[in-house]
């Protein structure tokens, strides 16, 4: 479907969001020197790529109205698995990575299943299961981190493809395959249909449940995969992994011009609003700010990109 | 629907009965927490000791007063992820003050006074911009946090004047976190059962549009509850700021975790419309039983949050089977 | 004193007349039935008497002074309190506080807990609820019970007049009889009671005064006393029946559905019944009378406690509405709003959206396909969208709005096709052109079960015709034998030696 009304007012989210992101640029590059060097962009790719996963996924299911706080309880309890499979059990590492993601994936379904199958609102249930799964972390790991992995390990984290660092090149391709399925297939226009309006959704025949189990499946799937990667990255485990990761996700897809309450979002947006997110954390940081300072311009920009989106809503209405 | 004749429906009106119906859920936490207190007690006698008791009832007191005021938050059918957040900046602004020389009735006032002002924000924000409540505190929640470690550049602050330990204070032979929250948990219980806004709050988490409908405003309610949950956060952030001799930079990990815990094992449900504050008072001793308890039997303590999050699973399991049953 | 009166009120929604002008009063001490089919315009009516909509033209008037409404609030200020069909209660509140707390919701002050309770005692015991303790919350009671609450809180805001509607709609008959006993109580007491409600044998008991409404419009006032249903029906109903829905030569085929004993307790009750191909049969009944209950069993949305369903000479187990369009089965759901469109989607998406994989080329969702797949349903359907398939279905008109839903169903290519109220809030014209719209599809071998509350619709588009009530089938007639008494009379019947 080409410009419709519906994709009308998207397409100038995702243009503001691209001009904004190219004055950001624009202003980092003359801070400082080296911004613009391949290496720090891709460095910087780098940087967000885990929660950038996160987001991806984050994106389908804040599109169907729903929410999962869970993510970032999930991404520690895989880089948990991850240590414990392969130094407690010895299980070989690529072995290990697989079954810590596919943890993960299972952790998601587990939310799918309480939010599908027992009613428990979304916003609830991951809640629930974000104090539980950041529990078995804790638990499995008694406070001890993991480290040694070996060095070809590491060519996840920090190793290139090409002269693409890995996760980019992962990210990139599971950005494109989100977005594809998100836009142009029927597993996607259910997704919308969703959160647009459920109940129609259902009355359509449209298969609703199975779409949200999926949804949310993948939401612990990407969790998982972040998990590993950020191991490989830093290359110890440790239980604490992930906290407060959520805020990061769902700040990016609403700040790409997701509705919180569903039924529109796209990946673009959320890719725009990711790298807009990481200029400001690179900016801040050139500038002497600490990590901790850029936390607080996220939490001001999700709390403005709703209260803007509301506003849209308002005039698009009337 | 084609209902049965009424008289048959309706229930056994016998006081006990409706009671327990209504507040079992507070029940099971008293029984859990007896049972708790007689096992632990046979296995290591030093459970029952003065200072372990004091920790119990005293030493998480703070969480308790959180607690009231995120309860009513629960009830009216929001909620809010900073409370953490926000009672580590109060704390440290009680701090700072206190350490800057300012006279004591200051520096115990000053978080009070802070924590309505920033939550009658976010109420408002809530109420009237429509924003759900999980984002926005989800977005006040960093502002906080960050805001907290970067005004205070992760120092801690220590060489607090003699006169400030509050906490460590007693008041007609109990410590003054005990008192406080018994005292505050009782009366605030006792506002909500007699007054008109301790009942719209009721009102309103129940049936929004019928609140409406009799005039009650629905944004004012919800606002006048963030107002008041700021300034129990407040008062929670002064009995957590006194009690050691530093005061971290740091905000005490989980801790909204605990609270919002705290309030659903205690019978309110996150639904909205149900519970009261003895319920969550009851459920923080029962965390701090919990907590003594793993570490007086030997149980690892990196189980504790498993523990906890997997009762707010079972907990929110059973209250929506339940409400579905009713419907 | 006239307590209310309102005088050449009407009221228009984006276009569309929803209510004519029209004058209405009612006196103290006097049951005023008002009537109407649904989209007659009552429930406008009653949204204006009760403070809920301003009128566009005309005045209200109580006690002879005139007043404007702003909100339900000043309506009750001024006396006048409305029962609606959604009670608006608090379940989680005690009964007591139900009852008393909208009397003065001031935001400080004490409560007085023991007040309330002894005054809801005094409240419910004089509407015969004695046996109901007010310190109970309000969960714990049947429905019957929660609509006697309400009324106790009208009374304790001293309201003068009564606006009821549909009270008995979900109410066993115990609990009729008991209602009916309260209404007449307190019209005894000088309440004016404006009672809205299909259910003529009541209405024919109850009321002193009948206004029926018609198509938005005003019909007649007439003294209760004298008038006998099929008057009352003779009035709703008005128009000729054949002027307004054409009907061509039907060419029935073989049975392609049959229901047997289908049941799902309390609201389908051994419902039988089979229907051919090229047929429309039509569904009539009173609201609550498990049709559209029915029909969710029917297409998999509920699962029936027992019973079967053939197709084709096959028996099904529909278990979702998947495996229901899968089999050939469609529904066109009452609230087109709400269950029928996405509102927010373009009219394609809307179109494809129960038959996705016709327009999947690959693993992709063709833009090309959909957007010819919208283009074919606004012609064939001749729904009026400006912007073409890309239109926004939201911003169509309530009768385009439905033919977007039935193209959408269209499309699933049904062997039968369900419809739940099809023309209601539509335009006489999308009425018509439905109305052909279904004589096409019959007579291409489609068959169609059509559920309706509009009398002369079920009388003039069925070839025959199912009546429910209660959850039962209490009749069911040939097209010539169908008269206006006869249904309207297996509408109201009893459950014992139904037809």
């Amino acid at each position: 479907m080409t410009a419709t009304l519906f994709s009308r007012r998207l397409l100038s989210h995702e243009a503001m969001l691209a001009l904004l992101l190219a004055l950001a640029l624009f202003t980092l590059s003359r801070l400082s020197d080296s911004f613009l060097s391949s290496a720090n962009l891709l460095n910087q790719v780098r940087l967000m790529a885990e929660i950038g996963l996160i987001a991806l996924a984050m994106t389908l299911v804040i599109v169907t109205g729903g929410i999962d706080l869970s993510v970032g309880s999930i991404t520690g309890l895989s880089a948990i698995l991850l240590g414990v499979l392969w130094s407690k059990l010895g299980i070989p590492l690529p072995m290990a990575a697989v079954l810590a993601i596919a943890g993960g994936m299972v952790a998601g379904l587990a939310n799918g299943l309480i939010i599908t199958r027992f009613g428990v609102p979304p916003l609830i249930a991951t809640l629930a299961t974000m104090a539980f799964y950041r529990g078995l972390a804790e638990g499995l790991s008694q406070g001890r981190s993991v480290r040694g992995y070996p060095e070809s390990f590491y060519v996840l984290g920090q190793g290139d493809v090409l002269g693409v660092p890995t996760q980019v090149l992962i990210l990139l391709v599971a950005a494109i395959l989100v977005g594809i399925a998100l836009q142009m297939t029927a597993f996607g226009r259910t997704v919308l249909a969703i959160g647009a309006n459920e109940t129609a959704a259902r009355f359509s025949s449209l298969p609703v449940d199975r779409v949200k189990l999926i949804v949310y499946g993948f939401s612990g799937l990407m969790a998982g995969l972040a998990g590993v990667l950020l191991v490989s990255r830093v290359t110890t485990t440790r239980s604490d992994m992930g906290m407060g990761w959520e805020l990061d996700a769902i700040t990016a897809v609403v700040l790409g011009g997701a509705s919180i309450f569903g039924g529109r979002g796209t990946v673009l947006g959320t890719v725009l609003a990711l790298a807009l997110i990481q200029c400001l954390k690179n900016g801040l940081s050139l500038a002497g700010v600490k990590a901790d300072g850029t936390i607080v311009l996220i939490g001001l920009f999700l709390i403005a990109a709703v209260l803007l989106g509301n506003l849209m809503d308002r005039i698009a209405a009337r | 629907m084609v209902a049965a004749p009424s008289h048959r429906a309706t229930q056994d009106t016998g006081w006990p009965h409706r009671w327990l119906s209504g507040h079992g859920q507070v029940l099971v936490v008293l029984g859990a927490i007896v049972a708790l207190f007689v096992v632990v007690s046979f296995v290591n006698q030093r459970f029952l000791s003065p200072a372990n008791l004091t920790t119990i009832f005293s030493g998480n007191a703070y969480i308790a007063v959180a607690a009231i005021g995120m309860t009513m938050v629960i009830i009216t059918g929001h909620i809010d992820v900073s409370v953490g957040a926000l009672i580590g900046v109060l704390a440290t602004i009680a701090g700072t003050l206190a350490v800057a020389g300012w006279p004591l009735w200051m520096v115990w006032l000053a978080p009070l006074v802070v924590g309505v002002l920033v939550n009658t924000l976010a109420g408002a924000l809530v109420a009237y911009a429509g924003i759900p409540s999980i984002v926005l505190t989800l977005g006040f929640l960093s502002i906080l946090k960050g805001g907290l470690i970067v005004v205070t550049g992760g120092d801690w602050i220590s060489d607090l004047p003699r006169g400030f330990f509050l906490a460590q204070m007693k008041l007609f032979g109990l410590p003054v976190p005990m008192l406080t929250a018994l005292v505050l948990t009782l009366a605030v219980a006792w506002w909500m059962a007699h007054f008109r806004f301790g009942r719209a709050i009721y009102a309103v988490g129940s049936n929004p549009e019928a609140a409406r409908a009799i005039g009650i405003s629905v944004e004012r309610t919800v606002v006048g509850v963030f107002a008041l949950h700021g300034l129990f956060a407040g008062i929670a952030a002064v009995l957590f700021a006194t009690q050691l001799t530093i005061i971290q930079s740091t905000v005490p990990p989980n801790l909204e975790l605990m609270i919002i815990t705290a309030c659903v094992i205690g019978g309110v449900s996150i639904l909205g419309g149900v519970g009261t504050v003895i319920g969550a008072a009851l459920a923080t001793i029962l965390f701090a039983t919990i907590t003594s308890a793993m570490i007086f039997t030997n149980v690892s303590a990196y189980w504790l949050r498993a523990v906890i999050g997997g009762l707010i699973l079972i907990t929110v399991l059973a209250d929506v089977a339940r409400r579905r049953r009713q419907a | 004193m006239i307590p209310l009166r309102v005088t050449e009120v009407s009221k228009s929604y984006g276009g569309v007349r929803a209510l004519r002008p029209v004058s209405f009063d009612v006196r103290a001490g006097e049951v005023h039935a008002l009537l109407g089919e649904n989209g007659a315009g009552k429930s406008t009516l009653i949204r204006i008497m009760s403070g809920l909509v301003a009128p566009d033209t005309g005045q209200i008037e109580v006690d002879g002074a005139a007043r404007v409404f702003r909100s339900p609030r000043d309506a009750a200020r001024a006396g006048i309190v409305t029962i609606h069909q959604e009670l608006l209660l608090f379940p989680d509140l005690s009964i007591a506080e139900n009852i008393c707390m909208a009397d003065d919701p001031a935001a400080l002050g004490w409560v007085d807990r023991a007040a309330q309770l002894s005054k809801a005692r005094a409240l419910l015991a004089d509407l015969d609820s004695g046996d109901v303790d007010p310190a109970q919350p309000l969960r714990t009671l049947s429905v019957a019970q929660r609509q006697r609450v309400e009324i106790a809180r009208a009374l304790g805001r001293q309201a003068r007049v009564l606006i009821m509607d549909e009270p008995t709609a979900s109410l066993a008959d115990a609990d009729v009889a008991r209602l009916i006993a309260i209404v007449r109580r307190l019209r005894e007491r000088g309440v004016a009671i404006v009672y809205v409600s299909h259910k003529l044998s009541e209405v024919r008991s109850l009321a002193d005064r009948v206004t029926i409404l018609r198509d938005g419009g005003f019909v007649a006032t007439r003294p209760a006393e004298g008038m006998t249903e099929a008057d009352m029906i003779g009035l709703m109903v008005g128009r000729s029946i054949s002027e307004l829905y054409p009907k061509g030569e039907p060419k029935i085929g073989a049975e392609m559905l049959r229901v047997e004993g289908l049941t799902l307790a309390p609201r389908v009750q051994d419902v039988s019944f089979s229907l051919r191909s090229g047929e429309i049969l039509g569904l009539a009944g009173l609201v609550g009378a498990g049709r559209t209950e029915l029909a969710r069993l029917i297409f998999g949305l509920d699962r029936p406690g027992a019973g079967r369903i053939i197709l084709n000479g096959t028996e099904i187990r529909v278990a979702s509405p998947q495996a229901a369009v899968a089999q050939g089965i469609a529904y066109v759901p009452e609230d087109r709003g709400l269950q029928g469109l996405v509102r927010s989607m373009p009219v394609a998406a809307n179109v494809t959206m129960a038959s996705l994989s016709k327009v999947v080329r690959g693993l992709f969702l063709s833009s090309r396909a959909e957007e010819a797949a919208g283009q074919d349903a606004i012609q064939q359907l001749g729904i009026r969208a400006p912007r073409g398939p890309a239109h926004i279905a939201g911003k169509l008109s309530g009768g385009n709005q439905q033919k977007v839903v039935v193209a959408k169903w269209l499309r699933s290519m049904p062997k039968v096709l369900i419809l739940d109220e099809p023309t209601r809030g539509v335009d006489v014209g999308a009425k018509a052109e439905i109305h052909a719209l279904m004589g096409d599809l019959t007579r291409q071998g489609l068959a169609i079960l059509m559920i309706s509350s509009e009398l002369p619709e079920v009388l003039g588009m069925s070839d025959r015709v199912l009546v429910m009530a209660r959850g039962r089938v209490t009749g069911l007639f040939e097209r010539a034998e169908a008269t206006p008494e006869r249904v309207a009379a297996a509408m109201v019947a009893e459950m014992q030696g139904a037809s």
